[in-house]
């Protein structure tokens, strides 16, 4: 089944390239959410049972209800419907998320470590790539903080691709960090918002006169 | 028993356009035509004389039938449960594709014989999404020999299920690829809307525009064979081995039936994409399929570097 919900967010991963619709974005979020919550029961359901729900809550409370929610509001209040300034056309960026998706699984391959699940490690580094593509191909603040958050779900599964059991203080680290993050990021977005009517960071640069 | 895949691929191919129509009328709220209606209507068509434009020349005439041809050997290729089709050969799955492309280059070729600007666009867009798709074929083909260890359209079915059971979880992505290859190939929604009557924004629907009488008639047919050969292809996944012929030609006719009606299903709530967001569209199949064959190269340990 972990194989099954690992396919599924690598192909999750190539749709948030074709996605323009803010909404749809959150969707996938959600779905990522849901998957990885998937993942982390099947892989660590030996582990005792307030550590796993611990995790579980992470990962579907956090991960598929909270930041979604909030992601919503601020849709809701910036307006925002449709997100197509990114710099690099959307056939090249499924292209480069593709080769992504290929280095993850040779990089897996070259390090050939009996600690290292290929599969988990794989797409947890396209993951990561992806999220760092699409902060770096979008403009916009609000496709930063969905980058950011793609990362930070291909961390998550990479913790879980190293087989050891993820200990309590650094479960709470993420979590922190993570409703830190989304948090700052969400006030700054609706101060960006409020102050130059859109969201592309291109504004930014008047702040400086 | 060889031939017998390929007679209830014919036979399902019949009613396979009916079952597509009746269900979007249902869904609509409509009566709709019967399961029949669109076999009449070819039937109609056969009766009828063909018209050709004095622009027009000898490959616009024979094209219709090359491209029903060419559908019609590849049917032959088609295995049903351990049987395999009426031609088998070792990599027959490239001579699969490429009968599939003939028929294609033909009608294409047929659209430019005209000399119509419009046909010309339908054309070319065509020939791009035929392009694009034909990776997202190959690397499933790909992953399918990987997983079943052979080079047969035969004996990926035979043996597709012998290494690991994860390989079930692979062929729903598979089964979902196929389906949405089906879509492409025969101009189907999302990327091309055969109700559409604006010349602009049709793709294959255009192409055909300068056919009439029993060409239309052959092309209509063709379309519906399509449909047949993909989804009999998705019905060799679920084919149960072992099982009697009847059990095995159930399984086969229910397939055909309910890819007919996910067809339908999804024509009547999916809207169409923009023309310009077809290409990437479809090249989320080939990289969909390119995970496809990552996942079955970890499954079968094979180690690209060393």
């Amino acid at each position: 089944m972990i194989f099954f919900f690992i396919i599924l967010f690598a192909i999750s991963l190539i749709y948030l390239a074709l996605t323009e619709r803010v909404a749809r974005f959150i969707t996938l979020l959600i779905i990522q959410g849901i998957l990885l919550a998937g993942i982390a029961y099947w892989h660590l359901k030996h582990i005792d049972v307030i550590h796993l729900s611990f995790i579980l809550l992470e990962t579907l409370v956090v991960k598929s209800i909270g930041i979604p929610v909030f992601l919503n509001y601020l849709r809701k209040r910036n307006r925002l419907n449709r997100l197509n300034e990114s710099k690099v056309p959307t056939f090249v960026s499924i292209l480069i998320l593709s080769a992504g998706l290929v280095f993850g699984f040779l990089l897996s391959n070259y390090l050939q470590d009996t600690h290292i699940e290929t599969i988990f490690f794989a797409v947890a580094i396209s993951s990561v790539i992806a999220g760092l593509f699409f902060i770096i191909s979008h403009r916009n603040v609000f496709t930063h903080l969905i980058g950011y958050l793609v990362i930070q779900n291909g961390i998550f599964l990479m913790s879980l691709s190293v087989g050891a059991e993820m200990p309590m203080l650094i479960n709470n680290a993420i979590l922190l960090d993570l409703f830190i993050s989304v948090l700052v990021l969400g006030i700054f977005i609706n101060k960006v918002g409020d102050t130059f009517q859109n969201l592309t960071v291109d504004g930014l640069s008047q702040l400086k006169h | 028993m060889i031939a017998w895949g390929t007679i209830l691929t014919i036979v399902s191919s019949l009613i396979f356009p009916g079952i597509v129509i009746k269900t979007k009328a249902t869904l609509e709220g409509r009566k709709g035509p019967g399961l029949l209606q669109p076999l009449f209507d070819i039937g109609r068509l056969l009766r009828k004389g063909s018209v050709y434009s004095l622009t027009t020349s000898l490959i616009f005439q024979i094209a219709p039938v090359i491209y029903l041809a060419s559908v019609v050997v590849a049917v032959f290729f088609i295995p049903f449960g351990e049987a395999p089709g009426l031609l088998s050969f070792e990599c027959d799955f490239v001579f699969f594709a490429y009968l599939m492309a003939i028929g294609k280059f033909v009608m294409i070729i047929a659209a430019m014989d005209t000399g119509s600007g419009f046909e010309g666009m339908g054309a070319n867009r065509e020939a791009l999404y035929s392009m694009l798709v034909e990776p997202a074929f190959f690397i499933l083909m790909g992953s399918m020999a990987l997983l079943s260890k052979s080079i047969t359209l035969h004996d990926f079915y035979t043996n597709l299920y012998s290494g690991s059971h994860l390989t079930y979880l692979l062929v729903v992505v598979g089964i979902f690829l196929l389906i949405e290859i089906m879509l492409v190939e025969n101009s189907r929604l999302p990327v091309d809307d055969p109700k559409t009557h604006l010349e602009l924004t049709m793709v294959h629907e255009v192409m055909v525009l300068d056919h009439s009488g029993f060409d239309m008639a052959v092309i209509h047919y063709t379309t519906g064979l399509k449909f047949a050969l993909f989804s009999a292809l998705i019905a060799n996944f679920l084919i149960p081995a072992g099982a009697s012929l009847v059990v095995q030609s159930i399984v086969f006719l229910v397939v055909q039936g309910g890819c007919a009606i996910v067809i339908g299903i999804s024509e009547s709530f999916r809207a169409r994409n923009k023309m310009s967001k077809n290409p990437q569209w479809i090249l989320t199949l080939s990289a969909t399929a390119l995970i496809v064959f990552l996942a079955s190269l970890i499954l079968t340990h094979k180690f690209i570097l060393p």
